[in-house]
């Protein structure tokens, strides 16, 4: 599709945006589950008001400003202040969903880069990986208690890195 | 359930409103390396398909699984013309407007010469008969543009009245002006105008855009 052409019809707005939804709703939540129910908010609601004159560059921005909404409204519903924002989200609209992909990819690497090698390695195992407490315990040679103190200790410092992250 | 999910959940079942400044950089450091693990990709083709039928439930509520023209752009208008056998009088399905639409793909189709640029001057209409596509191109202010040449209401070929400068049905009466509008009709029914059709010119040639409609 090209940007200035117009969608035919609700279907096709869907097809051709869903995946690029899913994915910018995933680097700001950071797992499956949360991102497609809220990339299902962000399409039942921005589908009915949908003008279908509009052009797909006009289509997606407006998908991408329905996001940065319903993330807001997550984060506050759930722990009352937004955690992730999308701050550097130029260009996101025409942007190929992989990219999105790799930056979030690149980002994570960058938090772990600026941690101590076994804060980076739980951290990895927990959060990048999925592991269980049973499991990370296993790879690290540790008790599971041991891996939640050092989760716990890991986490800490990851978010004073991350702070200082662009998102 | 995947270790960022929990560590949230774990969050939000203990938390206080709002969440402190710790734990909310807490709680974004587990979100940006979960953004970046093994969870990332597109999204499940169950849920792409569940997420569509809930859609479609909101959407098409009365429908019942029948696809409604939800919208009509000059392109996909003129898609829906294409497609029909020229040489019948009668062409059906083209503009039952409750007809399941054919998928339609703006962007396959092709330029096609109908006319020679000298050979429509200003004010001019030309009909043309493409085998796919009937229709008529005109030149006004310099530009020019074209519509569809089948009646909206059951697919007659229109022929051009040149002195009245209106596109008539030979079926019920019914008469268009050359940019599409509906004129005048004894029909108990709306009828909608003339799809519009991509029209330029290049090369010395009055071109159609003739889009290609998938079955």
């Amino acid at each position: 599709m090209v940007s200035a052409e117009a969608y035919p019809d609700w279907e096709a707005v869907y097809r051709d945006n869903v995946d690029r939804v899913f994915r910018l709703m995933f680097s700001r939540v950071g797992n499956r589950a949360d991102a497609e129910d809220l990339t299902g908010e962000v399409f039942l609601r921005a589908l009915r008001p949908l003008r279908l004159s509009a052009s797909v560059g006009e289509v997606r921005t407006y998908l991408v400003a329905t996001t940065r909404t319903v993330l807001a409204e997550h984060w506050r519903r759930t722990l009352g202040r937004e955690i992730t924002t999308f701050d550097d989200e130029r260009d996101v609209a025409e942007t190929v969903p992989e990219l999105i992909d790799a930056r979030a990819g690149e980002r994570a690497e960058r938090i772990l880069a600026a941690l101590p090698e076994r804060y980076a390695h739980v951290l990895r195992l927990r959060f990048l990986q999925g592991c269980s407490l049973k499991e990370a315990a296993a790879e690290l040679g540790v008790t599971v208690a041991n891996v939640k103190v050092l989760q716990h200790r890991a986490v800490r410092r990851a978010g004073e890195v991350a702070g200082g992250v662009e998102t | 359930m995947s270790g960022v999910r929990r560590y949230i959940r774990n969050l939000v079942r203990r938390r206080t409103t709002p969440v402190t400044d710790q734990e909310a950089a807490d709680a974004r450091a587990a979100v940006l390396l979960g953004a970046g693990g093994s969870e990332q990709g597109a999204p499940g083709e169950e849920f792409v398909a569940s997420l569509h039928a809930r859609l479609r439930k909101k959407l098409e509520p009365r429908d019942q699984g029948r696809r409604r023209f939800v919208q009509v752009t000059s392109v996909a208008a003129a898609s829906a013309a294409v497609g029909v056998a020229v040489d019948r009088l009668v062409v059906e399905a083209v503009a039952l407007p409750d007809t399941a639409p054919s998928v339609i793909m703006p962007e396959a189709g092709e330029w096609q010469a109908v006319v020679a640029g000298r050979d429509l001057p200003e004010g001019g209409v030309h009909q043309f008969d493409l085998g796919t596509l009937t229709g008529f191109v005109e030149r006004v202010g310099g530009q020019v543009r074209g519509v569809s040449g089948v009646c909206t209401h059951l697919g007659c070929k229109l022929s051009l009245d040149r002195t009245a400068r209106e596109l008539d049905c030979p079926c019920h009466h019914t008469a268009f002006a050359v940019d599409g509008r509906v004129l005048r009709h004894q029909l108990p029914i709306q009828l909608r105008p003339l799809p519009t059709l991509l029209v330029r010119e290049s090369g010395g040639h009055v071109e159609v855009f003739v889009p290609t409609v998938a079955t």
